[in-house]
């Protein structure tokens, strides 16, 4: 910091008034001075310049202090506004006033998803096999094809590998089947939670399966949700969920690249890509889609039963020997 | 001018530079990585990997690692004993548009992602205790005078 002696002159110096004393006293008025008597002595007039700078600086002084006060009073109340704003915003939190800006819809749902009601999922799980089988071919875009791979089993079992993303909308297509068909041959303890792809790609409102497990005597079914429904932080993918083991992964990558979703049913046969058209559900609520199945009347319905119509006839086939036979032979 | 704004807007500035730096390398590694509890009202993850964890593509961390860098050359002793005018405008508009991204975030957090990142709010109360000091000692105190040459 700098000193006093080093400040600008606009502030009045102590020792001006003897300087100017001594330059009154060597250099006498000059004939253009005031005569008669308003001249006074030097030493009185010293004097007298001494107390004016002293009242000037005084006068300063209390300014500059005021200012400064002032200025710290609205520093005060600046930071109090900012900390009422904040209390504010918590305040109407807390009490409820203020729900979230946007709907649910446009939420990202939790990776497990939102637990589906019982009735659902048992309305899922019940349609009948003649329902499903009486479903319109044409309803289905893809079935899957049959392969001649090594058997893929785990558990002592036929292995159903399913590579998917909670963000996919082909996915969400699928696992409605999906769900349909494997309900056929076995439980599922927990039941998957109630999804949606990501809101930017379709918003299709479906079931998960992670978190869930799988019970069956005929199969295993193995499940890997590769990504959530919402973006990283970076903005730049969506956020990874499950990751692959290298034999898994080797097998999504030589049955369809690396796509989602993947099926492959115990090395028998393989499912790339949905079999249904996915578009129809876009927006949809869960409950609106859940309506719909075992209804070949309405194209969701139709499609869905029609898929899982072909999965059934595929595990059937290739995993479960036809088996158990009110499923595959009814 | 006293040493504490300066003393206290280095040391707040360093910590959000620190935690800045630690979302950044979170962002750009794995988000399932960050140590923070998930407990429903805190979860760290939703909050950085909502749509406001990023401004016009640029993820929030990375912002915030950028404006504790300046902040922390602008807080550093040396630099509140410098006089000109540009020097303690632009640390106190610093501060404020600090100040002003935090609030938005903290509404996006309340009442838009209906969650709250721990990491994130130490970010936010280093930057309003940045902000306050700024504001305090930049109102209260005046600039020092420049040296006669």
């Amino acid at each position: 910091m700098p000193n006093s002696s080093t400040r600008s002159g606009s502030q009045p110096k102590k020792s001006g008034g003897s300087s100017a004393a001594k330059a009154t006293a060597k250099n006498p008025p000059t004939k253009n001075a005031p005569k008669g008597g308003t001249r006074t002595s030097p030493g009185k007039k010293t004097a007298a310049s001494t107390r004016f700078a002293e009242r000037q600086a005084r006068k300063q002084e209390e300014a500059r202090r005021a200012r400064q006060n002032r200025n710290k009073r609205y520093a005060f109340v600046t930071i109090g506004l900012v900390i009422a704003l904040v209390a504010v915003l918590v305040i109407v939190k807390v009490a409820g006033g203020g729900g979230g800006s946007s709907s649910s819809a446009d939420q990202p749902s939790p990776p497990r998803g939102t637990p589906i009601p019982a009735a659902t999922l048992a309305h899922l799980s019940s349609v009948p096999i003649s329902t499903l089988n009486s479903a319109p071919s044409d309803a289905v875009i893809n079935a899957p094809q049959p392969v001649n791979q090594k058997a893929l089993t785990a558990d002592g079992k036929p292995e159903l590998l399913y590579i998917g993303a909670e963000f996919c909308p082909h996915c969400a297509g699928e696992r409605w089947p999906m769900y349909i068909a494997l309900s056929k041959f076995g439980t599922f303890s927990p039941e998957p939670g109630k999804i949606h792809s990501a809101t930017q790609d379709g918003n299709v409102p479906t079931l998960t399966f992670y978190g869930t497990n799988y019970t069956s005597p005929y199969l295993t079914f193995t499940p890997v949700e590769v990504q959530t429904n919402y973006l990283n932080s970076s903005g730049t993918a969506y956020a990874t969920l499950q990751t692959p083991t290298p034999a898994q992964y080797n097998l999504w990558q030589e049955g369809n690249g690396g796509t989602t979703p993947y099926a492959n049913f115990g090395g028998k046969a393989i499912l790339s890509g949905s079999q249904i058209d996915f578009t129809p559900m876009e927006d949809m609520s869960f409950d609106a889609v859940a309506a719909q199945v075992g209804d070949n009347s309405t194209t969701i319905g139709a499609s869905i039963n029609a898929a899982a119509s072909q999965l059934i006839k595929t595990i059937c086939s290739t995993m479960t020997h036809d088996q158990p036979s009110a499923v595959c032979s009814p | 001018m006293p040493r504490w704004p300066g003393l206290v807007g280095t040391v707040a500035s360093a910590l959000g530079l620190g935690i800045a730096g630690y979302l950044t390398f979170e962002h750009f590694t794995s988000s399932s990585s960050l140590a923070c509890a998930d407990n429903g009202v805190v979860n760290c993850l939703k909050v950085t990997t909502s749509s406001y964890s990023a401004v016009a593509g640029v993820p929030v961390a990375v912002l915030g690692l950028v404006y504790f860098a300046v902040m922390l050359a602008l807080q550093l002793p040396p630099m509140w004993r410098r006089p000109e005018r540009a020097v303690r405008v632009g640390r106190l508009a610093w501060a404020v548009v600090g100040l002003c991204t935090i609030l938005y975030l903290l509404f996006a957090e309340l009442f838009a992602i209906d969650a709250i990142c721990l990491w994130c709010t130490a970010v936010h109360v280093l930057t309003f205790t940045v902000f306050c000091t700024t504001v305090y000692a930049t109102l209260s105190y005046p600039p020092p005078q420049e040296a006669l040459p």
